[in-house]
């Protein structure tokens, strides 16, 4: 099935696109999270919502960076040259996604701490721009990857933003998509008047996207035609998710949750094969060294014993719970 | 993109420091905290066993000091992580390359070990009091599990850049992965990280609100479990005994700051080892919070100087017989001895204006793709200082010739015109950068570099082995 046929590098590419849409769950949660504690901090609204999120925010920022670097991993065997120049021409001002992280990690511990409100404001504030520059730099580093024509001239006028037309309106795309995914897992421990405000969420995020992919399409951006047909899955996966969302509005305790999770999952995995659609071409031709590597069947059973250890440990924790 | 097979990525500066320092500040810093995190479960697991058997406190131990993980360790040892990669990147993207695609599934396999060491630390941090007596070991273990075999997935990846062993010899991943220092690597490091949990409780019990003879009490536990040290020295010895004659060579004497770092490495560790095992174990002595902390800055200094002589070690190398430092490999040293260094180089210089011919400019793009990986113009390991006393055909015969000048030098891969815009680049610097030039590119004195570098060839002085 296209994109994961031919030899070499398919197996690459399907678990850089399941790893990075993973990584896309957990990172949502934690910048759209971060932003909503943050608006509700400022209204000094009641909200519990906001408490929780607060609450499991640590855990999922690390969730999230641990689940990153899978993808950075296949990223470099599928795309080494190019991530790698993009790496250098961004030079310091991409290594700074890491103390970004940092400062962003630790305003994280001290807005779940007991602080007064002006502290928690402040700490939600540098959380969110924190996340932010690291949302802004993925992107910006993603299409630098793949501007070749303009890596001697950006290198020799030693600029460190790339600042393509496309960029912004790419970054709000993924700013929406986020404020969704950020709906679906928080809705999970919401009640139902909370799942209510989340559904409403939900579909402004999705508002938001699909009005960025128009002007990303009307700016000349990304698209491969309909990526054989994903294209399609997605508007159909994101319709179903719309009605779910519409459907938890109504009833918030009824299946429109699980409808909304299972559509969301649905888009996330087509968006990530969409997204990844133009640059295929670009996939370097794998080396023989990496094809020729060892060492896969010793991931594979790590992989399913890693998975195990995993469902016990949430096994434990939950029964802990109860 | 550029048709070489040689890949040329564009080459960023970091002023005055050079980039192993950058490398080395980041390097340095991860290592110390990932040991940390590694000995830190271990000994968790042996208090909470020590709590379930009744001993006082050690309950309220545990549950302080993986606060004192988590924030620590969970945040900027795991960050620190990215960074190094990151950072590698910056300093020799072909490296991290190569290593990239010799052992990604191990690398993968490391992922899924790190995965769960966060996942079960987490939750025992968030949950950890509301378990009963046996989930809390088992994910004790767990996490202290997969904490050591993160290392021992990556220690067999880093160690393999020194000895690559049966690897060379077309003996495949796995004989480059158990290659002759890892066990020594291993074993130092598990021995290095326990210490590091030990001294690290011996400053959090400190912290605790106890009575002095309970912290005493506590204290003596905790320091039985950087016992391990006493080995340090005969798997230090057993490192020294597998890596390769000429590594040993520089560590032992034939390079001074090598040697010194040696020193600083081995004395650190012998005045904690003493004052642990002689003092805290034997004598059980108690030790406040500033003697313990002052420690724990003395095993960072450790850290620091063994992991400069690590990766010290390697020169002329980045993956030994493979890539050299200036991300060449030895065939495409030969090439460039043709082709010359930068014919190819597709990246201009950021200040081209600055430099008042063409030679000087050809020279500031040699020092670019040879020479800046591990020196500065003026900052440092700089060559203006290093070759300021030299004479012009000093300075010739000695570039030619750079691994015999210095047999951690990897062989010049250029040819004549490389060298001489090279010394004339040198030499303009040190002259304070002037705003005319003469340029220098006689047949005679061209000819004279030629025959050194045909003399001297292309192999390095060290076996590959």
């Amino acid at each position: 099935m296209w994109p994961f046929s031919g030899e070499g590098p398919a197996l690459w590419l399907a678990l850089y696109l399941l790893t990075f849409a993973l990584h896309a769950v957990f990172v949502s949660y934690v910048l759209a999270g971060t932003a909503y504690a943050f608006v509700q901090s400022l209204r000094r609204a009641d909200d519990a919502i906001a408490e929780r999120v607060r609450d499991r925010l640590p855990f999922m920022l690390g969730c999230g960076i641990t689940a990153g670097v899978a993808p950075l991993l296949f990223l470099q065997l599928l795309y080494q040259k190019r991530f790698y120049t993009a790496n250098l021409l961004m030079g310091p001002r991409w290594g700074a996604v890491v103390p970004a992280l940092i400062i962003g990690f630790y305003a994280l511990y001290l807005a779940k701490a007991k602080v007064s409100l002006r502290v928690r404001r402040l700490a939600l504030a540098t959380g969110t721009l924190c996340f932010l520059f690291v949302a802004w730099s993925w992107t910006e580093i993603d299409q630098l990857m793949q501007a070749d024509a303009v890596w001697r001239d950006m290198y020799a006028a030693g600029k460190r933003i790339y600042g393509a037309s496309a960029i912004y309106p790419r970054l709000l795309l993924w700013l929406g998509a986020m404020l969704s995914l950020f709906a679906i897992v928080a809705s999970w421990w919401a009640s139902g008047p909370e799942r209510r405000k989340l559904a409403v969420l939900g579909l402004i995020g999705r508002a938001v996207s699909v009005g960025a992919a128009l002007l990303l399409v009307a700016a000349g951006g990304a698209t491969d035609g309909n990526a054989h047909g994903w294209l399609y899955l997605l508007v159909a996966a994101l319709a179903v998710e719309a009605a779910g969302w519409v459907w938890m509005i109504r009833a918030p305790d009824g299946p429109g949750l699980t409808l909304v999770t299972g559509a969301g999952a649905a888009a996330l995995v087509c968006a990530t094969v969409v997204r990844e659609a133009p640059r295929l071409a670009l996939i370097e031709p794998a080396r023989p060294e990496a094809l020729e590597a060892a060492g896969f069947p010793v991931f594979a059973a790590t992989f399913v014993l890693g998975v195990a250890v995993i469902a016990w440990i949430w096994r434990a924790i939950s029964d802990a719970k109860t | 993109m550029d048709p070489s097979p040689i890949p040329y990525y564009p080459v960023n500066e970091f002023g005055p420091l050079m980039k192993g320092l950058v490398i080395g500040g980041v390097g340095i810093l991860h290592v110390f905290l990932a040991q940390f995190a590694i000995g830190g479960g271990m000994l968790l697991y042996y208090f909470e066993r020590l709590a379930q058997a009744g001993v006082p406190d050690t309950r309220k131990f545990v549950d302080g000091y993986f606060k004192v993980l988590v924030l620590v360790s969970f945040v900027v040892g795991a960050l620190t992580g990215v960074a190094m990669w990151f950072t590698t990147i910056q300093v020799g993207a072909r490296t991290i390359g190569i290593m990239l695609d010799e052992f990604h599934w191990l690398w993968a396999t490391e992922w899924v070990w790190f995965a769960i060491e966060i996942v079960a630390g987490y939750a025992f941090y968030r949950f950890g009091p509301q378990l009963d007596d046996k989930t809390r070991r088992r994910l004790l273990l767990i996490y202290a599990g997969a904490s050591w075999m993160s290392l021992f997935w990556i220690n067999g990846i880093l160690a393999w850049q020194l000895t690559p062993g049966g690897w060379l010899d077309g003996g495949g991943m796995w004989a480059g992965f158990f290659n002759p220092s890892f066990w020594p690597s291993l074993l130092f490091r598990t021995a290095v990280a326990a210490t590091l949990g030990a001294l690290v409780a011996c400053v959090v019990i400190n912290t605790m609100d106890l009575e002095r003879a309970a912290k005493a009490a506590l204290i003596r536990r905790a320091s039985r479990f950087a016992a391990p040290m006493a080995l340090m020295p005969v798997f230090a010895a057993w490192f020294m005994a597998v890596i390769p004659a000429d590594s040993r060579q520089w560590l032992m004497g034939g390079s001074m700051p090598m040697t010194m770092f040696v020193g600083v490495a081995a004395a650190a560790s012998t005045l904690i080892g003493g004052y642990v095992v002689v003092g805290l174990i034997v004598k059980k002595l108690y030790i406040n919070g500033a003697t313990a902390t002052m420690l724990l800055a003395l095993a960072f200094g450790a850290t620091a100087a063994g992991e400069f002589v690590r990766e010290g070690a390697r020169k002329p190398y980045t993956v030994r017989g493979v890539l050299y430092s200036t991300s060449m490999t030895p065939d495409e040293v030969t090439q460039l001895r043709k082709d010359g260094a930068v014919t190819k180089d597709p990246y201009p210089l950021r200040d081209e204006a600055r430099y008042p011919t063409a030679q000087l400019r050809h020279g500031a793009k040699v020092h670019r793709a040879l020479c800046d990986a591990c020196h500065t113009v003026h900052g440092a390991n700089a060559l203006v200082e290093l070759t300021r006393t030299w004479t012009d055909d000093q300075m010739r015969l000695n570039v030619s010739k750079l691994q015999r000048t210095k047999g951690f030098m990897p062989p010049f891969a250029g040819n004549a015109a490389d060298v001489e815009a090279l010394v004339q680049f040198l030499r303009w610097e040190t002259a304070g950068a002037p705003a005319s030039w003469p340029i220098s590119d006689t047949p005679e004195t061209l000819a004279q570099i030629a025959t050194w570098l045909d003399e001297v060839g292309t192999a390095p002085m060290g076996d590959a082995r």
